[in-house]
């Protein structure tokens, strides 16, 4: 079983804030495949938080293949997170790397770094590409 | 999906003042709809109408099903204790669940037989919310639930609320004139300002569509509308709508609620509502 | 929504009701021992008008008044004290505890909340105005049996017959529509007590025209023989018939009388009669007690109806 909690001052969306905490449950084991999520109502009687936000973030989940709503069972976990290979993470975080430097050389600081990744992701997210 | 309220062409006046005018707005079922405005904006008034406290100068509200109303001062009867308020909660609703206002006083610890005057701000608040939702509305209407309330009773109100919420449906309208207690509890949002309405949307989607901008002044923001602006110096900050403009001068984020509210009511002339009255969900 | 009636006038109805079984342990404390005392002391065939009953009756009449004299004011009493306690508050305590906007944001609407409320309230006034008559009526011929009836003596005619009641619910009537219009309980309750006592003088005065006054022409006296009669106007009446307004201008010589004697009048009187003028009065005859009882509680009645629609129709414009 999982327990979200919020931080609520790091600007964070509430239902990513969810989904990412379900993923990185499932990336440490603490969630495995056959495991309940909590109801929406059960996370809203600890968090306060609006119930669409729990059912957008179950809804992202399932549509990620992550999760499975078996109707009026609950929301049960389909298979846990294999992840990108150990070569593909180094890949990437080679590209990334260049990337920051080349944006520092452009005069960028860490905080302009953070809020351009975040536009990025974001829009990318929308586009449904994240 | 279709609205749990709507108001076509409301105005509401107080002798020769309109405190409300042509206000059209739609909250589809199943949404939790913030109210948010500074004091004065015709937000009570607003209430008033939809629960039928009121009879417009001009146009309706309808609303869909049974409604239920706690009004800011959280009014109970002094002299009734906790059990009889239920009892007057039962035979004043045709619906009606006992069991339901029981289980959630058991819950939070606030006896039967207490008479009303000797509760506290937050157990007050808690009866009269118990009151309204044991008495199973489609459309619960809170006025500033959470004024006069310690963070711990308004976390406690908040929950009871959206736990309702998530057992079924229900359509909460809500109003406030602090904006952060309800960035995460509310999914619509509806602005008055001056007794006009300004925004009302899915807060996700008005989020989305909005940008802060912040660069130097004089640097046109293509592709974008500017809903208000404040400067700094050379510098300028500028909540827009549309696409991030492609110049790297600009540096451009998501808003915050509160932002976006913010920058709302610092102009009262710009507004954001969606061109038909049914709006979906 | 009986019960939340019952609970929420519970103290009203509890007040109203210890009262009046307070005044009907008084009455009927005062009417046993009234009667014992007449079966003690009665000669054969008293009590009676009759001259020989003189000492039973000054008897009977002391012990009246003692109790009388507890509630003389009960007439403009009662019903400003319920039209305070039972109307005043009906509204005006919802509108400013705010507690209106509990009570009209149920599943049951306005209206029938004020229906009911109206007509549970305003039927147990009515009610309890009945029982005081009932215990007053029942009481007074102890006392006065044979004596007088209720009519001339206004305060006793507001306390028998359907005139309690009548006055109960103006009044209960008269402070929900005050409620209604202040939107608080201490002004209402004031305008109450102002309007009862401003009506009761105004009926007072207008009672005279509920029938055209009987008319008597006396000679040789100028007291109308019925001490329960209600004296509307009296004239002189010259030998030729004709109605004056002013005392005759006869030749009769009229001097002051000093003190507590009535001799100088009465010559003065007799001195007329001499002269052939008559004295002519206008009452009201006993026998018109219903006539006047339904006339009064028709007026109040009708008010109480339109106080009512006023208060209705100002809380459905704008419940809020």
């Amino acid at each position: 079983m999982i327990e979200f909690n919020l931080d609520r001052g790091s600007g964070v969306s509430t239902y990513l804030q969810l989904v990412h905490q379900v993923k990185q449950a499932l990336r440490l084991g603490t969630l495995r495949p056959g495991d309940q999520l909590p109801t929406a109502r059960e996370v809203v009687e600890s968090l306060a938080i609006n119930p669409n936000t729990v059912l957008k973030a179950y809804r992202e989940l399932e549509r990620e293949g992550l999760v499975e709503g078996r109707p009026g069972m609950g929301t049960f976990v389909r298979q846990g997170i294999a992840g990108a290979t150990l070569a593909e993470h180094t890949r990437l975080r080679r590209g990334l790397e260049a990337w920051v430097r080349e944006a520092r050389a452009a005069g960028l600081d860490q905080e302009d770094l953070r809020a351009l990744f975040a536009v990025v992701l974001s829009d990318a997210a929308k586009e449904g590409v994240a | 999906m279709r609205p749990a309220m709507e108001a076509t062409g409301l105005g509401v006046r107080y002798r020769r003042t309109w405190v409300l005018r042509d206000c059209s707005l739609s909250v589809p079922a199943g949404r939790v709809a913030a109210l948010v405005g500074p004091n004065g904006a015709g937000k009570t008034t607003l209430m008033h109408a939809a629960v039928g406290l009121l009879k417009p100068a001009l146009g309706s509200v309808r609303v869909a099903g049974e409604v239920a109303f706690v009004a800011q001062d959280k009014p109970l009867y002094e002299s009734f204790t906790v059990a009889q308020m239920l009892a007057f909660g039962r035979r004043m609703n045709t619906r009606w669940d006992a069991a339901v206002a029981a289980d959630r006083l058991a819950g939070l610890g606030i006896a039967l037989e207490r008479k009303v005057s000797g509760l506290s701000g937050g157990q007050r608040a808690q009866v009269a919310v118990t009151l309204a939702l044991a008495s199973r509305p489609d459309l619960l209407v809170l006025d500033e639930p959470l004024a006069n309330l310690d963070p711990l009773a308004r976390h406690d109100v908040m929950r009871s609320i959206m736990a309702e919420v998530a057992g079924r449906e229900l359509t909460v309208l809500l109003s406030s004139h602090v904006v952060s207690d309800l960035e995460e509890t509310c999914d619509w949002l509806v602005v008055l300002n001056g007794g006009r309405l300004q925004v009302s949307g899915d807060i996700e989607e008005l989020l989305d569509g909005h940008l802060v901008l912040t660069g130097p002044d004089g640097v046109p923001a293509a592709g974008t509308r500017v809903v208000s602006a404040s400067r700094t110096g050379r510098q300028v900050s500028m909540l827009v709508r549309g696409a991030p403009p492609l110049d790297p001068r600009w540096r451009a984020r998501r808003p915050g609620l509160e932002e976006l509210v913010m920058g709302y009511l610092r102009s009262p002339e710009s507004a954001v509502l969606p061109h038909l009255a049914g709006v979906d969900a | 929504m009986i019960w939340v009636t019952w609970r929420q006038h519970r103290p009203q109805i509890f007040v109203t009701a210890a009262f009046l079984a307070l005044l009907g342990a008084l009455l009927l404390g005062s009417a046993v021992e009234a009667s014992w005392y007449v079966s003690a002391h009665a000669r054969p065939g008293c009590p009676e008008p009759a001259l020989s009953c003189g000492d039973l009756a000054a008897a009977l009449a002391r012990r009246y008044d003692a109790v009388y004299s507890v509630f003389g004011w009960m007439p403009l009493v009662a019903p400003a004290l319920i039209g305070a306690f039972w109307g005043a508050p009906l509204l005006g305590r919802e509108y400013e505890r705010g507690t209106h906007r509990l009570a009209w944001t149920q599943a049951v609407p306005v209206w029938r909340w004020l229906a009911v409320k109206l007509s549970v309230l305003g039927g147990a006034v009515v009610a309890g105005g009945l029982l005081l008559s009932l215990m007053v009526s029942l009481w007074r011929p102890v006392f006065r049996s044979g004596g007088d009836s209720t009519f001339g003596n206004i305060g006793v005619f507001n306390m028998v017959g359907v005139e309690p009641a009548a006055w109960w619910l103006y009044a209960f009537a008269l402070g929900t529509a005050a409620g209604a219009l202040f939107r608080r309980t201490l002004p209402a309750m004031a305008l109450v007590v102002i309007g009862v006592t401003v009506t009761m003088f105004t009926l007072f005065r207008l009672s005279d025209h509920y029938a055209e006054p009987a008319r008597v022409e006396l000679s040789g006296t100028v007291v109308l023989d019925d001490r329960d009669a209600r004296l509307v106007r009296a004239a002189w009446v010259e030998p030729s018939g004709r109605e004056i307004a002013e005392p005759p201008d006869s030749g009769c010589a009229r001097r002051v009388d000093v003190g507590q004697s009535g001799k100088n009048a009465e010559a003065w009187q007799a001195c007329l009669f001499g002269k052939g003028y008559r004295y002519a009065v206008y009452y009201q005859p006993p026998s018109r007690f219903w006539r006047f009882q339904w006339t009064e509680a028709g007026i109040l009645a009708l008010a109480s109806a339109a106080l009512g629609g006023l208060a209705v129709r100002r809380t459905l414009r704008r419940p809020g």
